[in-house]
């Protein structure tokens, strides 16, 4: 029972030094592109520290690895206010149906189609490369 | 005080919407564009005002930040494949970002649509909590910023892996990588439900490096092309 309650503890004490190790990149970020006076996503620039952070052995993986995992699978939780808040923009939306709805159709599938097909024939032409080389 | 409504009824419709995603009709969508238009629908049924549910609402939308950060995991986690293929795989990244970008503004221009729905179009490709950061900084409106990425999400997610084994794509990393790339977290989603693990790693990896490629190039694009 202490055991399990130990290890309880731990779990909850790691999140919570995980989820402030996070918040500290953030206000790293913000401070610095505000220094500078950059006009830049500070999150964005806190994602880019904090990979590097992990690669140069900074910060240890296992003290962020329950945070940044609750975090990831919830991401979608986390962006329903703005499914809500679409209901402010119902004037835009409904003048603007048809753009969007071809927006994403077509430009999503030009996406998928050039990435897929560059991805595809690259890694073949390589391949037969390394073959020819081979020989 | 602040009225916990908003906050309560957001973690309540999404959890349930999670719970039953597998009654028949509801599987088409995710929970999160299920759990937003009943939230929606409550919202005009019981005539409640949109800013009493956004009042305690907005304090979910913060942990974005901290979310966004912690996409760095996924990287560090993979970084090894990046360096296989390295130059097809970066080569895809760029081309990836700069296509979405082009061909959404070439396609509101053809449109001539509005400047800031133009400009709440372009971040599309890119997952939503760097979209509304990217949204934001270059003025335009984050609502419809989220709106069109949830929605090319759900279309790269319903139909992202036909449309390529209809132009026989059949190599995990180019699947995952487009994938990726065209629609993001939810598209990822998909990889998940396929339990396809070559997928799943590129999927991620590349919507979070498209991700942070945008940010720095939309930003740009647009101040070249205005």
């Amino acid at each position: 029972m202490k055991k399990k309650i130990i290890t309880f503890l731990n779990s909850v004490f790691d999140f919570i030094f995980g989820f402030l190790i996070l918040l500290i990149f953030y206000f790293i970020s913000f401070y610095l592109l505000r220094l500078l006076k950059i006009n830049f996503p500070p999150a964005v620039i806190g994602l880019v520290l904090f990979s590097l952070a992990l690669i140069l052995g900074i910060v240890k993986e296992k003290r962020i690895k329950s945070a940044c995992n609750f975090l990831i699978n919830n991401m979608a939780m986390f962006l329903v206010p703005f499914i809500v808040g679409l209901i402010s923009y119902k004037a835009i939306l409904e003048k603007n149906f048809l753009i969007i709805f071809l927006a994403v159709f077509l430009v999503t599938t030009f996406v998928i189609v050039t990435v897929g097909l560059f991805v595809e024939n690259g890694l073949k032409y390589l391949r037969l490369y390394r073959i020819r080389k081979l020989k | 005080m602040i009225n916990p409504f908003g906050f309560i009824a957001s973690l309540v419709y999404f959890k349930l919407a999670q719970k039953y995603k597998n009654i028949p009709f509801l599987k088409l969508f995710p929970p999160i564009v299920v759990s937003g238009l009943c939230l929606i629908l409550t919202l005009e049924i019981f005539k409640i005002d949109i800013n009493l549910y956004n009042a305690s609402a907005k304090y979910l939308t913060l942990f974005l930040i901290p979310a966004t950060i912690a996409l760095g995991y996924p990287i560090y986690k993979n970084i090894n494949l990046l360096k296989k293929n390295k130059r097809i795989i970066y080569l895809a990244f760029v081309i990836a970002t700069f296509v979405s970008i082009a061909a959404t503004y070439a396609f509101a221009v053809l449109c001539k649509t509005q400047l800031n729905i133009t400009e709440s179009l372009m971040p599309k490709s890119v997952t939503a909590p760097v979209a509304i950061e990217i949204s934001k900084s270059i003025g335009a409106i984050p609502e419809l910023t989220a709106c069109v990425v949830v929605l090319t999400g759900v279309f790269g997610a319903m139909f992202g892996h036909k449309i390529l084994k209809l132009i026989k794509v059949k190599n995990d990393t180019a699947i995952g990588l487009a994938i990726g790339c065209a629609s993001h977290i939810i598209g990822t989603s998909k990889c998940v439900e396929l339990k396809k693990e070559k997928q799943i790693v590129f999927s991620s990896l590349a919507l979070v490096i498209v991700g942070i490629l945008s940010a720095f190039l939309i930003p740009l694009f647009l101040k070249i092309v205005l």
